[in-house]
């Protein structure tokens, strides 16, 4: 994979969606496919930052909401980006209804599983992003 | 009867999810929302300042607001006030607890160094809520408001995080613009609870009420007051 897909999390600080849209970005970019993604601070693409804005155009990303109002999707969007892939958490939730997660600061287990949930199907995409770089 | 939005202080963090500074600020900003002053604050995720709408934009000129940085970019300090209105402070965790590159551990996972940082953030955010609440605001403004006791609301409610929830906001044509007036659909939910008729001297009483959250501009009281009578009495004839 030539360029990295970018994670972007919504950057959500007061429910607990937003953290497992967090932790789930972290789990994909270090642990799972850390050489083909990259973590995008959603805080510096609302600021318009002239390296995010490079990077944004010239690569693929996948946003990850803890809410409806899909902040990371819009705001990616919004700044001239191409959201390849738009992941609700609480879709990923009403797949994975077992783990029900809770805690903002500390996620408890299901948090944490659902992450790990979360982080699988984006890896998948990433996977899918890569595949079509390579037909093109 | 419906409660005006009363005065807190509103928290905003960078939250940045690539260093262990931005992780600080969130975890700082939740300790306060949660247990140091959940009473006396209220927070919104900075990133709603662009995806939401214009009663999100009007978070820190509602609130007295404090940025709480990572980093020297500053990115919630910037971006308050280029989408909402300048912060009353700004919190930068490297200047307040400088540490070098890790020594706080990685941004996913704070070490004990880290966590006394988030505990010194949270006691610095903590002074400047009790300092804030301690002075007057003007909230149409969004800066303080010197001595004027207008400007003062009382602090009541819970530790709310505002997302999507807003200030309600209301359009209403005014010497032929459009304006939007804050808190407005709530002043009149309060108005006529207390069975205030249609009339002039209603307009004259919400003036005031109206101007704790909104800037009415020099010579332009008696063009407010006119669109303020004028929706009233549509709104009253509504819901009647």
């Amino acid at each position: 994979m030539t360029r990295k897909a970018l994670i972007v999390p919504c950057g959500g600080i007061g429910k607990t969606y937003g953290s497992v849209a967090r932790e789930g970005a972290y789990i994909v970019t270090e642990d799972l496919r850390p050489k083909d993604t990259r973590l995008v601070p959603l805080a510096l693409v609302v600021l318009g930052d002239e390296e995010v804005q490079q990077t944004l155009a010239g690569s693929s990303a996948i946003a990850i909401d803890g809410c409806k109002l899909a902040c990371a999707a819009k705001v990616v969007a919004s700044m001239g980006g191409t959201v390849a892939h738009a992941i609700q958490v609480l879709d990923v939730y009403r797949r994975h209804r077992d783990l029900k997660p809770a805690g903002i600061a500390e996620l408890n287990k299901g948090g944490q599983e659902l992450a790990q949930a979360l982080a699988d199907e984006v890896s998948g995409l990433v996977d899918g992003i890569a595949a079509e770089e390579t037909n093109a | 009867m419906p409660e005006l939005p009363k005065r807190k202080v509103g928290l905003v963090s960078c939250s940045g999810e690539e260093i262990s500074g931005g992780t600080i600020t969130r975890l700082a900003t939740l300790k306060v929302l949660e247990t140091l002053r959940p009473e006396e604050t209220v927070t919104i995720c900075l990133p709603l300042f662009l995806a939401g709408g214009e009663g999100d934009r009007a978070f820190a000129r509602f609130y007295p607001t404090i940025a709480i940085d990572g980093c020297e970019k500053r990115c919630a300090a910037r971006g308050t006030e280029m989408y909402s209105a300048k912060p009353a402070v700004s919190i930068v965790v490297s200047e307040l607890c400088p540490a070098g590159a890790e020594e706080q551990g990685t941004a996913r996972r704070l070490n004990e160094a880290g966590m006394k940082a988030v505990n010194a953030v949270a006691e610095e955010i903590a002074l400047h809520v009790d300092r804030l609440l301690g002075a007057p605001w003007d909230q149409s403004r969004g800066e303080s408001a010197g001595d004027d006791p207008a400007a003062q609301v009382k602090a009541p409610g819970v530790a709310t995080c505002s997302c999507g929830s807003g200030i309600p906001v209301k359009t209403l044509e005014i010497g032929g613009r459009q304006v939007e007036v804050l808190a407005l659909p709530l002043i009149f939910d309060m108005f006529r609870q207390a069975a205030k008729p249609a009339v002039d001297e209603t307009a004259a009483e919400m003036i005031e009420t109206v101007r704790l959250y909104n800037r009415i501009p020099e010579g332009e009281e008696a063009l407010w007051k006119l669109a303020l009578g004028r929706e009233y009495a549509s709104y009253c004839a509504e819901v009647r």
